[in-house]
């Protein structure tokens, strides 16, 4: 009681600075300066100017990607709350035994990498596929394109990105008290009501986390969209790529990165200050 | 003629809360002492001065003539039993026992050796290859006590060790702790804010408040002359009536409520304010006046019955009293009767503030 | 309202069990391009991985970058928590907010970068440039783990080492780091898996010389989805499960020889 207060108070300690030195100069040198690169590229690329930013911002091209990130992006986030939502529902709602198989279920596609579910959703969505040999079979014929539109790349990110928000939503519901429930209901709270009153308002810090989380994530999506979403639908991410690969413009790649960056940076910055940011991956 | 431990004058601040005001002590070598107090009395600090791991703000700990300042807690040769008993999850309680002899450059074979023979003085023979999470509550005790007691300290505390046993257990511990403790001869500190466990278990008490010592006395001492009204109403139940001497020689008291009281002055002054303890299983209850006691009216408010004794809670005047009586005295009672209590003036002791 | 989100529930487990499910059967196809069901089964495409210096090659480089940013992550964030944890100190919540950031910036963002800054130190296709950048992106996640643990660590228990008479190195190493093993080797796993999973800023900066899986898988899928795909992922399957289940099977395993193990054996000289 009182002891580890007494021993910050009495001496200044040097030790927490050495031990945290090595790190913070790597993180300065290896992750400060590279990401001040894109920052100083995108005012220098090809020469000392705003002309990058101007056009990222006034183009009808890159506005319409960054409107089209956006769009996806909240659908992504829209689809995994009415996809996690229920299951971790039903996970709160079933045997010990059920749950544990569920929740394993979760942690492995979790730890799948996401290319290889990336490469499952072709292979489920091609055209020699389960789905369309499915729709075929229900009289769609010819199946309409699937692979390669916005539907299969938002589908797979769907995928990809559910775990977290059934972790997230899964985490706080299993702390709900079920006393809280039974008194609820023996007020009177039934159904809908009981969910709209009691149980909502419990897992909302659950679903604000798993939202945020996934939001942010998809912006910055790369791999997905690029190798299952339509060509000319592109997303920021993608477009940077293609700035850099393809043509070699590297202005316009950092200004859109810098943009990109500031936009993630912002949405966590608000809910670092309604949260506290180390809840979010916690 | 050096105390075996002695603590001199140890004063200890947390910024601007003072937690210790120059708290002195001398132990006797084989004492058992108790420690107590409620939380924040100020007992767990000393404790904590004594192992090392919170340093005097001034002071001095002195173990046989040796000061211990300066000295870090790995280094002092005291053996601690904490609240939680902070066995080692990792080691079997054979390995934790032989830990300090470990560190100590015994080899694996004798210091297991001197593990066992103390698992076995703990009476956990054939437990050794136990793993902590393995054993009961009541195990991981004796575990810790022996882990605490193999390197043969120069003192053994005990930091609140039965606070989480159920009350059973507890007794059965205080026994066993009582017996390890006079089998070893080791001189022992105990801290708890439990009043009983300090009764049955301690050579002496010593009552800390507010970071000073209020009474450092035998149990009986404690019990039946407390130095100070928060001593009399910390260690068990009391009554604590004010009243003012008016002739010391002559043994009488004045009290608003009671009115004149014989009682022993204890060297208080004529005209002294003083407080009257009377113990609630010295009253006596009945109908009518006693000859030869003290006697009051009481309106009796609740009557708690527990079998073999009852509780009555009342009031004299503006006073609360509570009286311990045999079960069957108090059937002649009912709440709201109203009855006569009464006490022999030896029964009175006075407390000088 | 329950049953709907009975019903609900089952529908999304199917949808997140079908990918997962699809791909086994899939390595053992014989046909030419994706097709599912298969219309064979064979070995054919396990054969072509394994003797494939084109799938081989970046799988070992994938090990080879993973184990070291694994070490170098470990050296430097391990000190850093125990710092974090356990010291208050001017400029704590600054510190915490750094660590985390590599966890905020989009990797194609940090892939802009690394492209550029390892391209001035001609660090780009190399696997020292591929190990310094996945070792940033590696910090936050082991940083997460290993302050979880650390912060559950029962401090009382160096006290009472120390009461026992071991120096601070010897209770660190007798006490500290023996209870916090399985915490630092689930913190450096995940720091192996970080890297090993990455892929956007390996895309751009591992180049053809440090090619790393997760690059060669991307690049192959672009092309040609190559079939050999469904054989990487079956077999990063079997690890995934093996890891999920071999705490538990080893637990048993250690219990069953633990018990075999007479305490006499325990108690003996030497």
């Amino acid at each position: 009681m009182g002891a580890t207060i007494s021993r910050l108070a009495d001496k200044p300690n040097l030790w927490p600075w050495l031990l945290l030195t090595p790190l913070a100069l790597y993180l300065a040198v290896f992750f400060a300066v590279p990401l001040f690169d894109v920052a100083v590229m995108s005012f220098t690329e090809p020469s000392l100017s705003f002309a990058n930013y101007e056009r990222v911002l006034t183009g009808k091209l890159y506005q319409q990607v960054f409107m089209n990130t956006f769009m996806t992006a909240g659908l992504v986030t829209l689809s995994c709350l009415l996809v996690g939502y229920p299951l971790a529902y039903l996970m709160n709602h079933v045997t010990r035994r059920t749950a544990m198989l569920i929740l394993l279920l979760v942690t492995m596609s979790f730890w799948t990498s996401f290319l290889v579910r990336t490469y499952a959703w072709m292979v489920l969505l091609g055209n020699n596929g389960p789905v369309v040999a499915f729709l075929a079979a229900i009289g769609v014929d010819p199946a309409p394109q699937l692979l390669f539109t916005r539907f299969s790349s938002t589908l797979a990110m769907v995928h990809i990105l559910a775990p977290y928000m059934i972790m997230n939503i899964y985490t706080v519901m299993q702390k709900i008290d079920p006393v809280l429930i039974r008194s609820a209901e023996s007020l009177g709270a039934r159904g809908w009501s009981l969910f709209r009153h009691v149980y909502l308002p419990l897992t909302a810090p659950g679903i604000a986390n798993g939202c945020v989380l996934v939001f942010v994530i998809c912006i910055g999506f790369y791999v997905t969209p690029v190798l299952l979403g339509s060509p000319r639908e592109q997303m920021v991410a993608g477009l940077i790529g293609t700035q850099i690969e393809e043509f070699l413009a590297f202005g316009m790649g950092s200004a859109m990165a810098i943009i990109l960056l500031v936009i993630t940076l912002a949405i966590l910055a608000v809910y670092h200050r309604r949260f506290g940011l180390d809840k979010l991956w916690g | 003629m050096n105390s075996y431990l002695e603590i001199k004058n140890i004063t200890k601040r947390f910024g601007d809360f003072t937690a210790l005001h120059e708290v002195s002590l001398a132990v006797e070598k084989g004492e058992f002492v108790t420690f107590l107090g409620p939380s924040g009395s100020g007992k767990t600090t000393t404790l904590m001065i004594i192992a090392g791991f919170e340093k005097a703000t001034s002071g001095d700990v002195l173990v046989q003539g040796q000061s211990l300042s300066g000295l870090a807690p790995y280094q002092r040769n005291i053996g601690i039993v904490f609240q939680n008993y902070a066995l080692f999850p990792h080691k079997t309680a054979a390995d934790n026992v032989y830990f300090p002899l470990q560190m100590r450059g015994y080899g694996r074979g004798e210091g297991l050796e001197k593990a066992a023979e103390m698992l076995d003085l703990v009476g956990l023979k054939g437990f050794g290859d136990r793993y902590p999470k393995e054993l009961s509550g009541g195990q991981q005790q004796r575990v810790a006590l022996a882990r605490a007691l193999v390197f043969e300290p120069s003192l053994l505390l005990l930091d609140e060790p039965l606070g989480a046993l159920d009350k059973n257990l507890r007794e059965q511990m205080q026994i066993e702790i009582k017996r390890i403790q006079r089998r070893l001869g080791v001189t022992t500190v105990f801290v708890t804010h439990d009043q009983s466990e300090a009764m049955s278990m301690s050579d002496r008490i010593v009552v800390f408040e507010q970071g000073r010592i209020q009474q450092a006395a035998s149990p009986l001492d404690v019990y039946h002359r407390p130095k100070t009204r928060f001593v009399a109403g910390f260690v068990g139940e009391s009554n604590l009536i004010p009243a003012r001497i008016t002739d010391a020689a002559a043994g009488k008291a004045d009290s608003p409520v009671l009115g004149n009281c014989e009682v022993k002055a204890n060297g208080a002054a004529d005209g002294q304010d003083v407080t009257l303890l009377i113990r609630p299983e010295h009253i006596r209850l009945s109908r009518e006046p006693v000859d030869g006691r003290k006697n009051a009216r009481m309106q009796v408010d609740t009557i708690v019955n527990y079998g073999d004794n009852a509780l009555v809670m009342g009031r004299v005047g503006d006073l609360n009293m509570r009286a311990r009586v045999l079960g069957r005295d108090v059937i002649i009672l009912e709440e709201g009767d109203e009855c006569c209590i009464s006490w022999l003036p030896e029964s009175v002791f006075v407390i000088e503030q | 309202m329950n049953r709907l989100m009975r019903i609900l529930g089952v529908l999304v487990v199917i949808f997140i069990a079908a990918p997962l499910v699809i791909v086994v059967p899939m390595s053992f196809s014989d046909a030419r391009s994706l097709q599912f069901p298969p219309p064979g089964y064979w070995l054919g495409y396990y054969y072509a991985f394994f003797n494939d210096w084109g799938w081989l090659r970046p799988t070992w480089n994938s090990i080879i970058i993973a184990a070291a940013t694994m070490v170098l992550t470990m050296i430097l964030v391990v000190p850093a928590t125990f710092a974090l944890v356990r010291y208050r100190f001017y400029g704590k919540s600054v510190a915490d907010l750094m660590m985390m950031m590599p966890l905020a910036v989009p990797h194609i963002v940090m892939a802009v970068g690394y492209y550029s800054f390892l391209g001035d130190l001609r660090l780009v296709h190399t696997h020292f440039g591929v190990i310094l950048a996945h070792t940033c992106l590696a910090v936050p996640i082991a940083f997460l783990v290993l302050s979880a643990n650390l912060k559950g660590f029962d401090r009382t228990l160096e006290r009472a080492a120390q009461s026992l008479g071991a120096s601070p190195v010897r209770t660190f190493m007798h006490v500290t780091l023996p209870i916090l093993r399985p915490g630092i080797m689930i913190s450096a796993l995940f720091a192996f898996i970080q890297s090993f999973d990455e892929t956007v800023v390996a895309i751009f900066i591992s180049g053809r010389n440090a090619e790393t899986l997760p690059r060669k898988m991307f690049d192959s899928i672009r092309q040609e989805a190559d079939p050999v795909i469904a054989v990487i992922s079956t077999l990063l399957f079997a690890v995934v499960i093996l890891a999920l289940v071999a705490p538990a099977g080893w637990k048993s395993i250690r219990k069953r020889l633990r018990s075999k193990t007479p305490p006499a054996a325990i108690l003996g000289s030497q």
